[in-house]
Protein backbone atom coordinates (compact mmCIF):
# COMPACT_ATOMS: atom_id res chain seq x y z
CA UNK A 1 0.00 0.00 0.00
CA UNK A 2 3.00 2.21 -0.17
CA UNK A 3 1.91 5.55 -2.15
CA UNK A 4 4.69 6.50 -4.38
CA UNK A 5 5.73 8.60 -7.06
CA UNK A 6 3.83 7.03 -9.86
CA UNK A 7 0.85 7.25 -8.29
CA UNK A 8 0.58 11.10 -8.06
CA UNK A 9 1.79 11.13 -11.45
CA UNK A 10 -0.81 9.30 -12.80
CA UNK A 11 -3.40 11.73 -10.77
CA UNK A 12 -1.76 14.51 -12.52
CA UNK A 13 -2.08 12.85 -15.92
CA UNK A 14 -5.28 11.96 -15.53
CA UNK A 15 -6.20 15.51 -14.73
CA UNK A 16 -4.14 17.27 -17.70
CA UNK A 17 -6.06 14.80 -19.62
CA UNK A 18 -9.14 16.00 -18.61
CA UNK A 19 -8.31 19.73 -18.83
CA UNK A 20 -7.08 19.03 -23.06
CA UNK A 21 -10.40 16.89 -23.15
CA UNK A 22 -12.50 19.61 -21.83
CA UNK A 23 -10.86 21.97 -24.34
CA UNK A 24 -11.74 20.06 -27.23
CA UNK A 25 -15.96 18.92 -25.83
CA UNK A 26 -16.70 22.72 -24.93
CA UNK A 27 -15.11 23.93 -27.94
CA UNK A 28 -17.95 27.06 -28.06
CA UNK A 29 -17.44 28.23 -24.51
CA UNK A 30 -14.70 30.14 -23.65
CA UNK A 31 -14.77 30.01 -19.91
CA UNK A 32 -14.72 26.16 -19.90
CA UNK A 33 -11.96 26.13 -21.82
CA UNK A 34 -10.06 28.55 -19.46
CA UNK A 35 -11.63 26.50 -16.54
CA UNK A 36 -9.59 23.64 -18.38
CA UNK A 37 -6.14 25.52 -19.19
CA UNK A 38 -6.23 26.16 -15.25
CA UNK A 39 -6.66 22.22 -14.36
CA UNK A 40 -4.39 21.70 -16.53
CA UNK A 41 -1.96 23.87 -14.58
CA UNK A 42 -3.23 22.46 -11.66
CA UNK A 43 -1.80 19.24 -12.87
CA UNK A 44 1.08 20.36 -13.81
CA UNK A 45 2.14 22.18 -10.17
CA UNK A 46 1.04 18.49 -8.59
CA UNK A 47 3.66 16.94 -10.92
CA UNK A 48 6.75 19.96 -9.81
CA UNK A 49 5.25 19.18 -6.21
CA UNK A 50 5.21 15.38 -6.74
CA UNK A 51 9.36 15.38 -8.10
CA UNK A 52 10.10 18.06 -5.51
CA UNK A 53 8.82 15.85 -2.97
CA UNK A 54 10.27 12.68 -3.73
CA UNK A 55 13.84 14.03 -4.85
CA UNK A 56 14.13 16.02 -1.84
CA UNK A 57 14.52 19.13 -3.89
CA UNK A 58 12.79 22.22 -3.22
CA UNK A 59 12.81 23.88 -6.24
CA UNK A 60 10.58 22.29 -7.91
CA UNK A 61 8.25 23.94 -5.21
CA UNK A 62 9.63 27.20 -5.35
CA UNK A 63 8.92 27.00 -9.07
CA UNK A 64 5.54 25.81 -8.63
CA UNK A 65 4.82 28.83 -6.48
CA UNK A 66 5.20 31.01 -9.49
CA UNK A 67 3.25 29.07 -11.62
CA UNK A 68 0.39 29.70 -9.44
CA UNK A 69 1.43 33.70 -9.92
CA UNK A 70 1.26 33.12 -13.30
CA UNK A 71 -1.63 31.69 -13.24
CA UNK A 72 -3.82 33.63 -11.37
CA UNK A 73 -2.49 36.71 -13.59
CA UNK A 74 -2.99 34.75 -16.52
CA UNK A 75 -6.79 34.26 -15.24
CA UNK A 76 -7.23 37.69 -14.62
CA UNK A 77 -6.21 38.88 -17.79
CA UNK A 78 -8.36 36.02 -19.75
CA UNK A 79 -11.29 36.97 -18.11
CA UNK A 80 -10.60 40.68 -18.79
CA UNK A 81 -10.39 40.26 -22.04
CA UNK A 82 -13.58 37.85 -22.07
CA UNK A 83 -15.51 40.38 -20.03
CA UNK A 84 -14.32 43.37 -22.46
CA UNK A 85 -15.34 41.06 -25.49
CA UNK A 86 -18.67 40.07 -23.98
CA UNK A 87 -19.32 44.01 -23.42
CA UNK A 88 -18.77 44.44 -27.88
CA UNK A 89 -19.95 41.21 -28.80
CA UNK A 90 -22.78 40.77 -26.37
CA UNK A 91 -21.34 36.45 -26.76
CA UNK A 92 -18.58 34.54 -25.65
CA UNK A 93 -18.72 32.11 -28.59
CA UNK A 94 -15.10 31.57 -29.77
CA UNK A 95 -16.52 31.24 -33.34
CA UNK A 96 -16.93 35.16 -33.55
CA UNK A 97 -13.31 36.12 -32.23
CA UNK A 98 -11.86 35.90 -35.72
CA UNK A 99 -14.12 38.98 -36.57
CA UNK A 100 -11.45 40.57 -33.43
CA UNK A 101 -8.95 42.86 -35.07
CA UNK A 102 -6.01 45.09 -33.80
CA UNK B 1 0.72 4.32 6.79
CA UNK B 2 -2.71 3.00 5.95
CA UNK B 3 -4.26 5.89 6.69
CA UNK B 4 -2.19 7.58 4.23
CA UNK B 5 -2.54 5.83 1.53
CA UNK B 6 -6.44 5.80 2.24
CA UNK B 7 -6.23 9.69 2.51
CA UNK B 8 -4.33 10.05 -1.05
CA UNK B 9 -6.98 7.50 -2.62
CA UNK B 10 -9.82 9.59 -1.18
CA UNK B 11 -7.99 12.94 -2.54
CA UNK B 12 -7.24 11.22 -5.81
CA UNK B 13 -10.47 9.76 -6.83
CA UNK B 14 -12.69 13.18 -5.45
CA UNK B 15 -9.74 15.05 -7.30
CA UNK B 16 -10.39 13.51 -10.82
CA UNK B 17 -14.28 13.08 -10.27
CA UNK B 18 -14.31 16.95 -9.83
CA UNK B 19 -12.29 17.19 -12.88
CA UNK B 20 -14.41 15.28 -15.25
CA UNK B 21 -17.69 16.89 -13.85
CA UNK B 22 -15.68 20.33 -14.74
CA UNK B 23 -15.64 19.74 -18.15
CA UNK B 24 -18.90 17.45 -18.83
CA UNK B 25 -21.01 19.91 -16.23
CA UNK B 26 -24.28 21.27 -18.05
CA UNK B 27 -24.08 24.78 -16.07
CA UNK B 28 -20.96 26.96 -16.00
CA UNK B 29 -21.77 27.43 -12.08
CA UNK B 30 -21.90 24.02 -11.90
CA UNK B 31 -18.14 23.69 -13.13
CA UNK B 32 -16.59 26.73 -11.31
CA UNK B 33 -17.58 24.78 -7.86
CA UNK B 34 -16.45 21.08 -9.23
CA UNK B 35 -13.46 23.51 -9.89
CA UNK B 36 -12.92 24.72 -6.51
CA UNK B 37 -13.40 21.17 -5.14
CA UNK B 38 -10.82 19.71 -7.51
CA UNK B 39 -8.38 22.74 -6.26
CA UNK B 40 -9.11 21.72 -2.72
CA UNK B 41 -8.49 17.67 -3.26
CA UNK B 42 -5.29 18.90 -4.59
CA UNK B 43 -4.13 21.04 -1.58
CA UNK B 44 -5.05 17.88 0.54
CA UNK B 45 -2.67 15.96 -1.97
CA UNK B 46 0.26 18.78 -1.55
CA UNK B 47 -0.08 18.55 2.02
CA UNK B 48 0.47 14.80 2.07
CA UNK B 49 3.55 15.24 0.13
CA UNK B 50 4.43 17.68 2.76
CA UNK B 51 4.12 20.92 0.57
CA UNK B 52 2.57 22.69 3.43
CA UNK B 53 2.99 26.24 1.86
CA UNK B 54 1.55 25.49 -1.59
CA UNK B 55 -1.19 23.51 0.00
CA UNK B 56 -1.99 27.02 2.08
CA UNK B 57 -1.36 29.33 -1.03
CA UNK B 58 -3.66 26.69 -3.22
CA UNK B 59 -6.65 27.31 -0.68
CA UNK B 60 -6.09 31.20 -0.83
CA UNK B 61 -5.35 32.21 -3.40
CA UNK B 62 -7.18 29.35 -5.89
CA UNK B 63 -10.05 28.97 -3.80
CA UNK B 64 -10.31 32.55 -2.04
CA UNK B 65 -9.81 34.68 -5.02
CA UNK B 66 -9.43 32.77 -8.59
CA UNK B 67 -12.07 30.63 -8.00
CA UNK B 68 -14.17 33.98 -7.04
CA UNK B 69 -13.19 35.74 -9.77
CA UNK B 70 -14.38 32.89 -12.42
CA UNK B 71 -17.68 32.24 -10.65
CA UNK B 72 -18.24 36.35 -11.14
CA UNK B 73 -17.65 36.12 -14.59
CA UNK B 74 -19.90 33.36 -15.28
CA UNK B 75 -22.76 34.97 -13.40
CA UNK B 76 -21.84 38.51 -14.95
CA UNK B 77 -22.12 37.21 -18.78
CA UNK B 78 -25.46 35.59 -18.03
CA UNK B 79 -24.58 33.37 -21.21
CA UNK B 80 -26.96 31.24 -23.37
CA UNK B 81 -25.71 27.81 -22.07
CA UNK B 82 -27.64 26.08 -24.19
CA UNK B 83 -26.25 27.77 -27.58
CA UNK B 84 -22.49 27.48 -26.35
CA UNK B 85 -23.06 23.38 -25.62
CA UNK B 86 -24.09 22.50 -29.21
CA UNK B 87 -20.98 21.40 -30.42
CA UNK B 88 -20.25 19.09 -27.28
CA UNK B 89 -21.58 15.88 -28.98
CA UNK B 90 -20.12 16.31 -32.09
CA UNK B 91 -16.42 16.80 -30.52
CA UNK B 92 -17.55 14.31 -27.93
CA UNK B 93 -15.45 11.70 -30.15
CA UNK B 94 -12.46 13.26 -30.90
CA UNK B 95 -12.40 15.33 -27.32
CA UNK B 96 -12.29 11.99 -25.44
CA UNK B 97 -9.93 10.06 -27.70
CA UNK B 98 -7.31 12.55 -27.24
CA UNK B 99 -7.58 12.56 -23.55
CA UNK B 100 -7.73 9.04 -23.49
CA UNK B 101 -4.38 8.75 -25.54
CA UNK B 102 -2.28 11.24 -24.05
CA UNK B 103 -3.73 9.66 -20.47
CA UNK B 104 -2.49 5.96 -21.72
CA UNK B 105 1.16 7.69 -22.73
CA UNK B 106 1.66 9.26 -19.73
CA UNK B 107 0.90 6.17 -18.09
CA UNK B 108 2.95 4.16 -19.67
CA UNK B 109 5.78 6.77 -19.70
CA UNK B 110 5.45 6.86 -15.61
CA UNK B 111 4.96 3.10 -15.00
CA UNK B 112 8.47 2.48 -16.94
CA UNK B 113 10.45 5.19 -15.29
CA UNK B 114 12.68 4.69 -12.39
CA UNK B 115 12.96 7.79 -10.82
CA UNK B 116 16.25 8.77 -9.16
CA UNK B 117 18.15 12.22 -8.81
CA UNK B 118 21.17 10.45 -10.91
CA UNK B 119 18.75 8.38 -13.80
CA UNK B 120 17.52 11.71 -14.06
CA UNK B 121 20.71 13.67 -14.51
CA UNK B 122 20.72 15.69 -11.75
CA UNK B 123 24.45 14.81 -9.82
CA UNK B 124 23.61 17.05 -6.97
CA UNK B 125 20.64 18.97 -5.69
CA UNK B 126 20.18 22.27 -6.29
CA UNK B 127 19.02 23.38 -3.10
CA UNK B 128 18.07 19.86 -0.72
CA UNK B 129 14.50 20.14 1.69
CA UNK B 130 16.51 20.39 4.65
CA UNK B 131 14.86 18.11 7.34
CA UNK B 132 11.81 18.85 8.73
CA UNK B 133 13.03 19.35 12.24
CA UNK B 134 15.45 21.81 11.02
CA UNK B 135 13.06 24.34 9.10
CA UNK B 136 9.55 23.43 8.25
CA UNK B 137 8.11 24.06 5.01
CA UNK B 138 7.25 27.84 4.69
CA UNK B 139 10.42 28.68 6.08
CA UNK B 140 12.65 26.62 3.66
CA UNK B 141 11.10 28.04 1.03
CA UNK B 142 11.39 31.40 2.21
CA UNK B 143 15.49 30.73 2.43
CA UNK B 144 15.26 30.03 -1.56
CA UNK B 145 12.82 32.12 -3.10
CA UNK B 146 14.27 35.65 -1.86
CA UNK B 147 18.04 35.09 -2.58
CA UNK B 148 19.11 32.16 -5.14
CA UNK B 149 16.00 32.88 -7.02
CA UNK B 150 15.67 36.55 -6.63
CA UNK B 151 15.07 37.07 -10.78
CA UNK B 152 11.75 34.88 -10.66
CA UNK B 153 10.91 36.95 -7.59
CA UNK B 154 11.41 40.01 -9.15
CA UNK B 155 9.70 38.17 -12.43
CA UNK B 156 6.60 37.73 -10.47
CA UNK B 157 6.30 41.16 -9.17
CA UNK B 158 6.80 42.27 -12.78
CA UNK B 159 4.11 39.48 -14.49
CA UNK B 160 1.65 40.87 -11.01
CA UNK B 161 1.83 44.48 -12.05
CA UNK B 162 1.30 44.00 -15.87
CA UNK B 163 -1.85 42.33 -14.75
CA UNK B 164 -2.72 45.05 -12.59
CA UNK B 165 -2.09 47.67 -15.42
CA UNK B 166 -4.08 45.36 -17.79
CA UNK B 167 -6.83 44.47 -16.04
CA UNK B 168 -7.52 48.78 -15.33
CA UNK B 169 -6.74 49.49 -19.32
CA UNK B 170 -9.35 46.87 -20.28
CA UNK B 171 -12.29 46.90 -17.94
CA UNK B 172 -11.92 50.75 -16.66
CA UNK B 173 -14.24 53.31 -18.62
CA UNK B 174 -14.92 56.64 -17.99
CA UNK B 175 -18.12 57.26 -17.82
CA UNK B 176 -19.54 61.01 -18.56
CA UNK B 177 -21.65 63.08 -16.60
CA UNK B 178 -21.19 61.31 -13.57
CA UNK B 179 -20.22 63.95 -10.16
CA UNK B 180 -17.34 62.77 -8.54
CA UNK B 181 -16.40 63.58 -4.75
CA UNK B 182 -13.21 65.65 -4.97
CA UNK B 183 -11.90 64.73 -1.57
CA UNK B 184 -8.53 67.39 -1.88
CA UNK B 185 -10.67 70.07 -3.31
CA UNK B 186 -12.65 69.77 -0.40
CA UNK B 187 -10.56 69.50 2.19
CA UNK B 188 -8.67 72.46 1.00
CA UNK B 189 -11.46 74.93 0.52
CA UNK B 190 -11.16 77.83 2.66
CA UNK B 191 -13.78 78.19 5.43
CA UNK B 192 -13.55 82.38 4.80
CA UNK B 193 -14.87 81.89 1.11
CA UNK B 194 -17.29 79.58 1.63
CA UNK B 195 -19.03 80.43 5.26
CA UNK B 196 -20.69 83.87 6.01
CA UNK B 197 -21.54 85.16 9.54
CA UNK B 198 -24.50 87.09 9.81
CA UNK B 199 -25.68 88.69 12.99
CA UNK B 200 -29.27 88.29 12.75
CA UNK B 201 -31.94 90.18 15.06
CA UNK B 202 -34.30 88.64 17.09
CA UNK B 203 -37.73 88.66 15.29
CA UNK B 204 -36.48 90.02 12.01
CA UNK B 205 -35.02 87.89 8.73
CA UNK B 206 -32.29 88.50 6.43
CA UNK C 1 7.67 13.04 7.02
CA UNK C 2 5.50 10.92 9.33
CA UNK C 3 5.18 12.97 12.53
CA UNK C 4 4.08 16.23 9.77
CA UNK C 5 1.49 14.05 8.89
CA UNK C 6 0.56 13.06 11.94
CA UNK C 7 -0.20 16.86 12.86
CA UNK C 8 -2.27 17.43 10.03
CA UNK C 9 -4.60 14.38 11.46
CA UNK C 10 -6.43 16.46 13.98
CA UNK C 11 -7.63 18.66 11.14
CA UNK C 12 -8.28 15.39 8.81
CA UNK C 13 -10.65 13.98 11.74
CA UNK C 14 -11.99 17.80 12.01
CA UNK C 15 -12.74 17.64 8.09
CA UNK C 16 -14.16 13.89 8.58
CA UNK C 17 -16.49 15.16 10.97
CA UNK C 18 -17.56 18.09 9.74
CA UNK C 19 -18.62 16.15 6.17
CA UNK C 20 -20.44 13.20 7.95
CA UNK C 21 -22.40 15.63 10.52
CA UNK C 22 -23.51 17.77 7.29
CA UNK C 23 -24.72 14.78 5.10
CA UNK C 24 -26.63 13.27 8.61
CA UNK C 25 -28.61 17.24 9.46
CA UNK C 26 -29.28 17.04 4.87
CA UNK C 27 -30.57 13.20 5.26
CA UNK C 28 -32.17 13.48 8.66
CA UNK C 29 -34.39 16.28 7.72
CA UNK C 30 -34.88 14.91 4.58
CA UNK C 31 -35.68 11.52 5.90
CA UNK C 32 -37.69 12.91 9.52
CA UNK C 33 -39.20 15.93 8.09
CA UNK C 34 -43.18 15.59 6.92
CA UNK C 35 -42.61 16.34 3.53
CA UNK C 36 -45.59 17.23 1.48
CA UNK C 37 -44.76 20.07 -1.19
CA UNK C 38 -47.06 21.77 -3.21
CA UNK C 39 -46.55 24.74 -5.90
CA UNK C 40 -47.50 27.20 -3.58
CA UNK C 41 -44.75 26.07 -1.00
CA UNK C 42 -42.31 25.62 -3.40
CA UNK C 43 -42.51 28.36 -5.57
CA UNK C 44 -39.78 31.72 -4.47
CA UNK C 45 -41.12 33.90 -1.90
CA UNK C 46 -40.23 37.61 -2.49
CA UNK C 47 -41.75 39.43 0.06
CA UNK C 48 -45.14 38.48 -1.11
CA UNK C 49 -45.10 39.43 -4.40
CA UNK C 50 -44.40 37.39 -7.63
CA UNK C 51 -40.59 37.45 -8.24
CA UNK C 52 -40.10 40.44 -10.20
CA UNK C 53 -37.30 38.93 -12.22
CA UNK C 54 -34.50 36.29 -12.56
CA UNK C 55 -32.11 36.23 -9.90
CA UNK C 56 -28.93 36.21 -11.83
CA UNK C 57 -29.25 39.44 -12.95
CA UNK C 58 -26.16 41.08 -14.27
CA UNK C 59 -24.60 43.33 -12.62
CA UNK C 60 -21.49 46.11 -13.05
CA UNK C 61 -18.04 45.71 -14.46
CA UNK C 62 -16.21 47.33 -11.75
CA UNK C 63 -17.04 44.77 -9.32
CA UNK C 64 -14.86 42.45 -11.55
CA UNK C 65 -12.42 44.99 -11.41
CA UNK C 66 -11.98 45.17 -7.71
CA UNK C 67 -12.06 40.90 -7.18
CA UNK C 68 -9.26 41.35 -9.79
CA UNK C 69 -7.25 43.88 -7.84
CA UNK C 70 -8.25 41.62 -4.56
CA UNK C 71 -6.16 38.75 -6.52
CA UNK C 72 -3.70 41.01 -7.24
CA UNK C 73 -2.50 42.18 -3.63
CA UNK C 74 -3.52 38.52 -2.05
CA UNK C 75 -0.31 37.08 -4.46
CA UNK C 76 1.76 40.11 -3.01
CA UNK C 77 0.72 39.03 0.32
CA UNK C 78 1.19 35.34 0.16
CA UNK C 79 4.60 36.15 -1.13
CA UNK C 80 5.12 38.02 2.53
CA UNK C 81 4.15 35.08 4.24
CA UNK C 82 7.55 33.17 3.82
CA UNK C 83 9.61 36.24 3.88
CA UNK C 84 8.11 37.20 7.19
CA UNK C 85 9.51 33.78 8.12
CA UNK C 86 12.80 33.74 7.00
CA UNK C 87 13.56 37.35 7.56
CA UNK C 88 16.15 36.26 9.95
CA UNK C 89 18.25 33.60 7.48
CA UNK C 90 18.21 35.45 4.50
CA UNK C 91 20.03 39.24 5.44
CA UNK C 92 20.05 42.44 4.16
CA UNK C 93 19.64 41.11 0.56
CA UNK C 94 16.47 39.08 1.06
CA UNK C 95 15.05 42.33 3.10
CA UNK C 96 15.75 44.62 0.09
CA UNK C 97 14.88 42.13 -2.55
CA UNK C 98 11.02 42.10 -1.22
CA UNK C 99 11.11 46.09 -0.67
CA UNK C 100 12.35 46.28 -4.59
CA UNK C 101 8.96 43.82 -5.37
CA UNK C 102 6.47 45.89 -3.12
CA UNK C 103 7.86 48.82 -5.17
CA UNK C 104 6.97 47.33 -8.22
CA UNK C 105 3.46 46.56 -7.28
CA UNK C 106 2.97 50.00 -5.69
CA UNK C 107 3.78 51.51 -8.89
CA UNK C 108 0.81 49.76 -10.10
CA UNK C 109 -0.95 50.99 -6.78
CA UNK C 110 0.01 54.59 -7.73
CA UNK C 111 -1.42 53.87 -11.22
CA UNK C 112 -4.78 52.63 -10.29
CA UNK C 113 -5.28 55.26 -7.65
CA UNK C 114 -4.46 57.74 -10.29
CA UNK C 115 -6.55 56.28 -13.07
CA UNK C 116 -9.45 56.24 -10.21
CA UNK C 117 -10.18 52.40 -10.36
CA UNK C 118 -11.07 52.67 -6.93
CA UNK C 119 -13.72 54.75 -6.74
CA UNK C 120 -16.96 54.04 -6.32
CA UNK C 121 -19.44 56.95 -8.21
Amino acid sequence: MEIGIAHYLTVAAALFSLGLAGIFLNRKNVIIIMMSVELMLLAVNINLVTFSAHLQDLVGQVFAMFVLTVAAAEAAIGLAILVVYYRNRASIAVDDIHTMKG
Amino acid sequence: MVIEALVFYVFAAIAVLCGVMVISARNPVHSVLYLILAFFNAAGLFVLQGAEFLAMLLVIVYVGAVAVLFLFVVMMLDVDVKKLRSGVVRYMGIGMTLGAVLFAEMVVAIGYWYFTPEKLGIPEKVSATPAISDAHNTEALGNLIYTNYVYLFQGAGMVLLVAMVGAIVLTLREREGVKRQRIAKQVAQPSAEEVKVVKVQTGGGI
Amino acid sequence: MEELLREYLPILIFLGLAIILSVVMIFGSMLLARQKPDSEKVSAYECGFEAFDDARTRFDVRFYLVTLLFIIFDLEVAFLFPWAVSLGNIGLFGFWSMVVFLGILTIGFAYEWKKGALEWE
